[in-house]
């Protein structure tokens, strides 16, 4: 038990640099999402000409903005499967409330975002405050969610309001506006997420609740506001949705589920919950849209698209899991000898 | 440790040794390392037939280490380990157990969800109760290591003396060669302790080797033949008892004088008084009191569970409390006492540190306000704080953005410690602060609370090692039972006064009386069913009849025959699925993948389940359908259990998979379905679907099996505790991966039912089957943290949600109430559920 006097204080700039590196999660999706752009350059270039992005980006940009709602939830630990309600709400507010009227557009909006809001607190209590099984509330919550879809729209879809077309749909120097949503929406959720007391402590929060509980921190406040936030975000993504498609069904939310979900755990978002990767989700998100893209463009049937990206998902979570392994074996070993000896 | 406690002793039993045998364990140079520290060095010990062997040494001396190495579940570095003179290499826990080794762990391995007769079930071999009524064979277990407890009652309503006895009485059942107890007496009473001796005298008589550990020197003449003694690691003596002076043995435990090593105590005779504490009262104590002068440092003592841990959480806002509580002569209110306070867990990697955070995120979670302006963080400011208190409390790490966990012990300690004084606290709680902390770092952790002290913030430490208390504090409390027993001050803070009033007021430890009564109340008829898995079946069945009468009661054809049988023909369908999402849930699981296989397999039926197919073809189309349950349950069990994915990533990867081969296999609708085949199954009696019958003897079978046989107890232990049941020598791949691939069988039932229904094959069904299955189980009454549910209740819930859906069209609802009823009742159902655990867990 020498030179115990050896230790920091010196080199802070080491550690500048030790933290400028990138986390392994991010390097991944960057390759593969090189790759997949260096393959399709080759054996379908359809998939990357300026005329195929524009036509699939805003896609891209809905599945990053629903999964980085996803990613904080999944952050707490949590699972939320009222996400497809929350979006499909939102698309019908925006489509009927407004009916068809611009004047009517802006006040529908704000309607969609104060039901996230609720959906979101109530998710929030439920989970949080009232301790549910996060799928447990969460399914009941879409159901609930899913009525008031009914209630709003009788199940019918319905043509969107012309500035709503032109605000989702339209671009902006060339890049399309619901792509440069999604971009502004990934640098607000990293800079809170990494910049912010709120965020540090909200992913302290997520790594470990009991830990976070001694510190004196207020655990549930947090839980609960990832759901809320969740939402808002699931909202944003509806509203856009009902710009970009022409006429949105009632269940526009049901298919984005589980690519939300995909693009957390590709982008090394743990699904037992802590650190979260706001930037490499939107990579990922772009990742599995454009792999469709490319199974369609080299012939794969619509069907089997579906099992590529399963395949997708099965090889990222088996790259992170190996080293969640690691850190699950590095961290029993050490509780054992702790239980076993205290050495 | 105690002379004192050793005076005690009245106990002078001649301990006839039995004749020098040969040993029945020679350990021999046993050198163990943990990641830099060694834990055994060079030690070498033999452990004779028909003896108690202790092992006696301080905490971390390396006692528990030695017995994990004798019991496989820890490799040694180098040494080697002979059983009767065979060397064994390598040891595992299944050698162990084969060899007839069996231990009491410190930290009972009790399965909370079963019952007290379950629990003995599921950790031994059948032969144990193969002689007569297994009732009356665990009844007389129980009563043998003095445990009076109805076998029925759960084990979470057993205290933790209880739970001990009952590790006890599981070690002792198999009549084992070698018994190892790991610090049995620690939650006992006087009178379980004599009985728990009584047996071991009576066991050692018939042969059996005992290792017994403990770091009471009281216990030892009255049980022990042989001792050993480890210190630091390293064998520091070993005597028969009656050969040994207890001041030969204090010697050899401490070894050295501990005094030196401290630093120097305040010698400010009357200081001001800077933090006081009245009347404190919460739920596992009472009206303490002290009062703590600057450059004190005050130490809270006693056995453990007699309230200290209480205090501390409740100083630290963790616990509700009453009383007053001052801070330098301001009394604060209980959010004043949360934010002031500053509380270093006993239970570093629970509550201390986060694991997969750095070493910098880890030292300022909770002090991130003062390196922010406007809640955005200076990164320069949190280096540049991080780096100066490291540095002044020496803490010793590669770098500040590395993972916590490559840290040792002591090092992750002072980064809590770290976090405690950055947060700038009115006051400092340290439960526990060096366990599992090495001997270099524990005096560097003295120094530091020390100077915390000095410098005016007041410093409240738990210990349950006197000697430290003796070194580390001006005024120390002992508690017993929730109340302060004695305050020592100056010159009676002694390790020998501190254990001597800790074991005075221990006469009597509470709980054991009280908690056996409890739980015999319990035990009453109606009370007990309320509290069993199946409680839920009563108000389920209440509420289905209640709907449908009312329901009925708006329109008479809800009662009609078709209309029954259409419901428990749907019901059916969604009710095998539902079995199955059953298992899942039970082993603390979840599978989404349900509803897609489901879909899958009847996509897979309608290419051969055809009219004008040969039976053979038709036969062959079953079998394909349940070989390809099969093989997506082992595909499920295998990502979980050997790729390391979660339940929920590997069911979603398998649910996106299966959609798309649907897909694959038919894109749309088509391949139409055996008439014959759909009439034989859809066969009714009367207005009852024969097939719900079916689904009514699976599930009795499936909850006969649960409650009633090993599979089924094991099943619940994996679920309940994973750890547990791997000590208990389940193997719990092989039970958890056979879970899944039941949960794709009984999806493959529901398949079958779902083929009847929609007579087609349409890649498009199914899906909604995955949160429709789990929201029955919900309304059952499974819970999702495992270890609780029943088949029954799942039956229940899959009627009810189809009862319920099916109401809506028969009021002439639309389809928005449709969706919210069932999204009222799953949330309905699972507060009502939490509740009802919540208030029977208190």
């Amino acid at each position: 038990m020498a030179n115990y006097q050896q230790t920091a204080g010196q080199g802070g700039l080491a550690f500048e640099l030790r933290s400028l590196k990138p986390a392994r999660g991010f390097v991944t999706v960057v390759i593969s999402t090189l790759m997949l752009i260096v393959v399709c350059a080759i054996f379908a270039p359809s998939a990357i000409s300026a005329g195929g992005l524009a036509g699939s980006l805003p896609f891209a940009a809905i599945i990053a903005i629903v999964g980085l709602g996803q990613m904080l939830v999944v952050q707490q630990g949590g699972f939320d499967l009222s996400l497809a309600g929350g979006v499909s709400l939102a698309v019908v507010i925006t489509t009927h409330m407004s009916g068809g009227s611009d004047a009517q557009l802006f006040s529908s909006i704000a309607f969609a975002l104060a039901c996230a809001v609720v959906a979101g607190v109530v998710n929030g209590i439920l989970v949080g405050v009232l301790r549910l099984n996060a799928i447990v509330a969460t399914i009941g919550m879409n159901a609930l969610l899913y009525g008031a879809v009914f209630a709003v729209s009788g199940g019918v879809p319905r043509i969107t309001t012309p500035l709503m077309a032109q605000i989702a749909g339209g671009k902006t120097l060339g890049i399309p506006n619901s792509v440069l949503f999604a971009l502004v929406i990934m640098l607000i959720v990293s800079f809170v997420l990494k910049k912010t007391v709120i965020g540090r402590r909200f992913e302290a929060i997520g790594a470990n609740p009991a830990a976070a509980h001694a510190a004196g921190l207020k655990v549930q406040l947090y839980q609960a506001m990832a759901y809320v936030f969740a939402q808002l975000h699931y909202c944003v993504a509806g509203i856009l949705i009902s710009g970009i498609t022409r006429e949105p069904t009632a269940f526009q939310g049901d298919s984005l589920l589980l690519p939300s979900v995909a693009v957390v755990v590709l982008a090394g978002t743990s699904l037992l919950g802590g650190r979260g990767f706001p930037i490499s989700t939107v990579i990922a998100a772009f990742f599995l849209n454009q792999l469709s893209q490319f199974a369609l463009a080299v012939g794969v049937p619509f069907s089997a698209q579906t099992i590529i990206q399963a395949l997708a998902l099965v090889f990222g979570i088996g790259v992170y899991s190996l080293r969640w392994k690691q850190a699950a074996t590095k961290r029993a070993l050490k509780s054992k000898m702790e239980e076993t000896d205290n050495v | 440790m105690a002379k004192v406690a050793v005076m005690k002793l009245v106990e002078t039993e001649p301990l006839n040794s039995a004749p020098e045998a040969a040993p029945t364990i020679r350990l021999s140079n046993i050198t163990k390392v943990f990641s830099g520290v060694v834990a055994l060095s060079d030690v070498s010990v033999d452990i004779h037939p028909g003896e108690v062997h202790a092992i006696l040494g301080e905490n971390g001396a390396g006692k528990s280490t030695l017995m994990n190495i004798i019991s496989g579940v820890l490799q040694p570095e180098s040494g080697v380990i002979e059983f009767n003179g065979e060397v064994i290499s390598p040891m595992t826990p299944e050698r162990a157990a084969a060899l007839g080794v069996s231990v009491s762990y410190q930290h009972p391995a009790v399965l909370d969800d079963l019952s007290v007769l379950e629990n003995l079930r599921v950790a031994l071999p059948d032969r144990v109760f193969a002689a007569g009524n297994p009732a009356e064979i665990a009844r007389a277990m129980l009563d043998d290591v003095g445990l009076h407890v109805p076998l029925n009652a759960r084990a979470d309503s057993l205290t933790v003396a209880q739970k001990h006895l009952l590790e006890i009485a599981k070690a002792l059942a198999t009549r084992p060669p070698v018994l190892i107890l790991d610090e049995p007496t620690a939650a006992l009473d006087q009178d379980a302790t004599e009985m728990l001796f009584a047996r071991i005298r009576s066991i050692v008589a018939q042969g059996t080797a005992v290792i017994y550990i403990t770091h009471r020197l009281a216990e030892l003449r009255q049980i022990a033949h042989r001792v050993t003694v480890l210190r630091d690691g390293q064998y520091a003596g070993g005597a028969l008892v009656r050969d040994v002076t207890d001041d030969d043995l204090l010697a050899m435990i401490v070894g050295r004088s501990l005094a030196s090593a401290f630093p120097p105590k305040s010698d400010d005779a009357n200081p001001e008084t800077n933090f006081i504490v009245n009347g404190l009262s919460g739920r596992k104590f009472h009206d303490i009191n002290f009062a703590i002068g600057r450059g004190q440092i005050i130490g809270i003592a006693g056995v453990e569970g007699n309230g200290q841990s209480g205090v501390m959480r409740a100083l630290a806002g963790l616990e509700p409390w009453k009383g007053d509580v001052r801070l330098k002569g301001v009394p604060l209110s209980a959010a004043e006492v949360k934010a002031k306070s500053a509380y270093m867990p006993s239970d570093r990697h629970e509550e201390g540190i986060i694991a997969d955070l750095t070493v910098r995120e880890n030292a300022t979670f909770s002090a991130l306000d003062q390196f922010s302006t406007l809640g955005i963080l200076s990164r320069r400011k949190e280096l540049g704080e991080v780096s100066r208190v490291f540095g002044s409390l020496s803490v010793k790490t590669p770098g500040l953005d590395t993972g916590i966990l490559s840290l040792s012990g002591g090092n992750q300690q002072k980064v809590v410690m770290a976090r405690a004084l950055m947060s700038r606290p009115g006051f400092i709680l340290a439960d526990e602060p060096t366990q599992g902390v090495d001997v270099g770092a524990r005096f560097e952790i003295y120094r530091i609370l020390r100077e915390v002290s000095q410098s005016g913030t007041p410093v409240i430490v738990n210990s349950s090692d006197a000697a430290e208390l003796e070194g580390l504090c001006d005024v120390v409390i002992v508690m017993s039972r929730g109340r302060v027993a004695e305050t020592l001050r100056g010159e009676d803070v002694t390790e020998g006064r501190i254990v001597a009033a800790a074991v005075k007021a221990q006469s009597h430890v509470a709980g054991v009386g009280e908690a056996t009564k409890a739980a015999k109340s319990a035990a009453s008829g109606l009370r007990q069913f309320i509290q069993s898995d199946n409680a839920t079946v009563v108000p389920l069945a209440a509420v289905v009849v209640l709907l449908g009468l009312y329901v009925f009661g708006q329109n008479a054809n809800y009662l009609s025959a078709f209309n029954i049988s259409n419901i428990l023909l749907l019901a059916t369908a969604l009710g095998f699925i539902a079995l199955g999402q059953t298992v899942a849930l039970l082993m603390g699981g979840i599978d989404l993948s349900v509803g897609p296989l489901a879909g899958f397999l009847v996509v897979v039926a309608s290419f051969f389940i055809n009219d004008g197919q040969s039976a053979q073809t038709i036969a062959l189309g079953f079998a394909l359908m349940f070989l390809a349950a099969l093989a997506v349950g082992t595909i499920n069990g295998c990502l979980i259990r050997f790729a390391n994915f979660t339940p929920i990533a590997a069911t979603l990867a398998m649910y996106i998979g299966l959609q798309g081969l649907s897909f694959v296999l038919r894109d749309g609708p088509g391949g139409y379905i055996n008439f014959a085949v759909m009439d034989t199954i859809g066969w009714k009696l009367g207005p009852l679907p024969v097939a719900f019958l079916v689904l009514v003897v699976v599930a009795l079978l499936a909850e006969y099996v649960l409650r009633k046989r090993r599979l089924g107890w094991q099943f619940r232990a994996v679920g309940s505790h994973e750890e547990s049941a791997r000590r208990m020598g389940i193997r719990v791949n092989l039970v958890i991966i056979g879970g899944y691939i039941a949960v794709s069988l009984f999806t493959a039932l529901g398949a079958v039912m779902l083929m009847v229904q929609i007579g087609v094959g349409d890649p498009a069904q199914g899906v909604n089957y995955t949160l429709a299955s789990i929201t029955a189980v919900v309304l059952g009454g499974t819970s999702l943290r495992g270890g609780r549910g029943t088949f029954i209740g799942t039956v229940m819930g899959a009627v009810l949600l189809t009862e319920v859906l099916n109401a809506v069209s028969f009021l002439g609802l639309s389809q928005t109430y449709q969706y919210v009823f069932q999204g009222a009742l799953i949330l309905a159902a699972a507060l009502i559920y939490s509740t009802a655990r919540r208030q029977a867990g208190t």
